[in-house]
């Protein structure tokens, strides 16, 4: 087994905003070895973003934060770490891509001069060491024609450009760990195999490890080496892609993937979903966040929280009642 | 059979003049699509194809240039004042994005009331009914007529919006991907909700999207759009079993499958690049700077429409029939 990287434990993320407080991460751990890739998969509120960003301190104005539990990243903690340390570390060794490229990137500003900024920042270059750096950069991310792109500005580029730009800027200081929040979300679907082939490409030349989140099942199937499932600032399943996709234990991935439309559904057949709503994490949830919308649920569900347990033969952990009782059945028999 | 159709749209024109000067943005050019009544038909295509205007012409959001839209067989263009808003009705829009579509200010019932004013119902009871009425249809409790937009979740905002635009008794809605704004869990809800309509009041709808998946699922029949025109349509079977044009084939190959021992044994067709300008579209075939297949000739003339089987056309020089 290789080291984590990346060693997650029972964190927990408070959110006071002006009007409210919210719990968008609620004991949550995951660990992310070096070149490995963990998806982590949930519905939009869920908290994944808010898990992946918050211990980084990057978070909207106007929202103080509250981290609490442990986040080990490379024999250092982050919780509770200072701006100034932070800042050594986020863009350098843990960088970061985001949803929506056109957004993120500065509309004032040249591509070449932000992604040669990176570093000057983190690397120690001169002007024109960063600038050379950052042309190698945009022809390594595919970029064609790069010289006269890095004298163009976002709002000349289209989405799929832009993302690479962004992916240019996030290896530029070649980190150990890159978060790819919706990395191909708001791409169209031919732009989207080009980014995330792009990506596994980088990754395996750096050596890096990488975080995914998505909402999108086959972009964790096809990109991801485990898969963490959340539901309501909790993490529900956890495990090999190719067990919990295949065979999911949870109910809320059982319902996830099912719901996921397939070329054998025959054409006008109703789609199949979840009912109902996710929760807003406003109070406390006291038994399991999904009892209200799950179709198993017993009465134990709704007044106490579930165990994360690893599912015996497998190396999935999955907090459920109803798979755990199973389990200690199976066990007795 | 092409007769019946409750809507038509016949060489259909919309361009924009382009912030560079003396340019003309060629968003829609030259497109011809037609729905029969209660059928649901999927548009497919990438951002920027030009599906979004084509939707929006249809209704009158944009002023197509030249084409033709037929409702009932009748040429919207040839109607003027009363009799044109009134054909008018019977096509609603429902569009992408719920959050902003509501206005915050406007209780539900506020929102649903004012499209059934518009229609003459003055009288506050039986306003009340009817957006009771209409609530139910699309599955939502009563009691939301009187909470705000902002107090609703984005799948029970995107309900609010197809009941308003149920209050007017359309006969086609135009759907600009209706459920790409919500979670995969309450996408199904919504979907759902679009049989239903279609079943029970016989609506038709065009649905305008990017999911393949969904489409696949969901229309019988679809159009598939690249760069301003249409280049293969056909049924939704046919298209996803036998797509012809490479741009189809190249899209339906990059949906990604959710079965991990499939996916990563997935070869998808590469498609080079993003899509070009529509300011300046490629001469004869559109998709030739991107297409794996291109030939010279490619370059030279527009290919026409050839029909694979019954009902499938394909503009591809490299189409053939089948059997």
């Amino acid at each position: 087994m290789k080291t984590a990287l990346l060693k997650v434990n029972n964190l927990k993320v408070n959110l006071y905003t002006e009007h409210a407080a919210v719990r968008p991460v609620d004991g949550v751990s995951y660990s992310v070895a070096q070149s490995e890739t963990v998806a982590i998969v949930g519905e939009s509120g869920c908290g994944k973003t808010v898990m992946n960003f918050a211990p980084l301190g990057l978070m909207p104005t106007g929202v103080s934060i509250d981290v609490k539990g442990s986040i080990r990243f490379d024999g250092q903690e982050l919780v509770g770490m200072s701006e100034h340390g932070l800042r050594l570390i986020r863009g350098k060794l843990i960088s970061t891509i985001f949803q929506d490229p056109m957004s993120a990137l500065n509309p004032s500003r040249l591509i070449g001069r932000q992604i040669a900024e990176v570093s000057e920042l983190h690397l120690g270059h001169t002007t024109k060491q960063a600038e050379a750096w950052a042309l190698d950069l945009v022809k390594l991310v595919g970029i064609s024609d790069p010289e006269y792109r890095m004298k163009q500005y976002p709002h000349e580029l289209s989405g799929g450009l832009c993302q690479r730009v962004m992916i240019a800027i996030a290896i530029a200081a070649e980190p150990k760990l890159l978060i790819a929040d919706e990395p191909s979300t708001a791409l169209d679907v031919t732009v989207q195999a080009q980014i995330l082939k792009l990506l596994k490409d980088i990754q395996m030349r750096l050596n890096m490890a990488m975080v995914i989140i998505t909402h999108d099942i086959g972009v964790v199937a096809g990109n991801a080496d485990h898969v963490a499932v959340m539901y309501a600032g909790r993490i529900a399943e956890y495990g090999p892609v190719e067990e919990v996709l295949v065979n999911p234990k949870h109910p809320y991935t059982k319902g996830l993937i099912s719901a996921i439309p397939r070329s054998e559904d025959p054409i006008g057949s109703p789609f199949r979903g979840l009912s109902g709503m996710p929760p807003y994490l406003e109070g406390p949830i006291r038994g399991c966040g999904f009892s209200p919308r799950c179709t198993a649920a017993i009465d134990r569900c709704s007044t106490s929280r579930p165990s994360f347990t690893q599912i015996t033969n497998t190396n999935v952990l999955a907090a459920c009642h109803i798979v755990n009782q199973s389990e200690s059945q199976g066990a007795m028999n | 059979m092409t007769n019946n159709a409750v809507l038509k749209v016949e060489n259909l024109v919309t361009h924009f003049k382009s912030v560079e000067r003396g340019k003309v943005v060629r968003a829609v050019d030259d497109v011809s699509i037609e729905l029969m009544p209660g059928e649901i038909v999927g548009l497919i295509g990438e951002s920027g194809c030009g599906k979004s205007t084509l939707g929006r012409s249809i209704v009158g959001l944009e002023k197509p240039n030249s084409g033709k839209i037929l409702l009932d067989g009748v040429d919207l263009s040839s109607l003027k004042g009363k009799s044109l808003r009134t054909s008018r009705r019977s096509i609603q829009y429902v569009f992408q994005d719920p959050y902003s579509s509501l206005n915050d200010r406007q209780t539900i019932g506020e929102s649903i009331g004012e499209a059934l004013l518009i229609i003459g119902i003055r009288d506050k009871k039986q306003r009340s009914k009817r957006i009771h009425e209409l609530l139910d249809r699309v599955g939502l409790p009563k009691h939301l007529s009187d909470r705000y937009g902002r107090e609703l979740s984005g799948g029970q905002r995107q309900r609010v919006a197809v009941a308003r635009s149920l209050a007017v008794n359309p006969r086609v809605l135009i759907c600009d991907e209706p459920v790409s704004a919500l979670d995969l869990s309450v996408r199904a809800q919504v979907m759902n909700l679009f049989f239903d309509l279609q079943k029970d009041l016989g609506v038709a709808c065009l649905f305008i999207a990017h999911d393949l998946a969904l489409v696949r699922q969901a229309a019988t029949r679809t159009y598939v759009m690249y760069l301003g025109s249409i280049v293969e349509a056909g049924s939704s079977q046919d298209i996803n079993q036998n797509p012809g044009h490479p741009y189809a084939q190249a899209l339906l190959s990059a949906i990604p499958n959710p079965d991990p021992r499939i996916e990563r044994n997935r070869k998808a067709i590469p498609i080079i690049g993003d899509i070009p300008s529509p300011t300046d579209p490629p001469s004869g075939c559109r998709f030739r700077t991107r297409c794996p297949i291109v030939v010279d000739q490619c370059a030279e003339t527009t290919p026409e429409s050839i029909t694979v089987s019954d009902g499938h056309y394909v503009a591809c020089r490299f189409a053939e029939r089948n059997g």
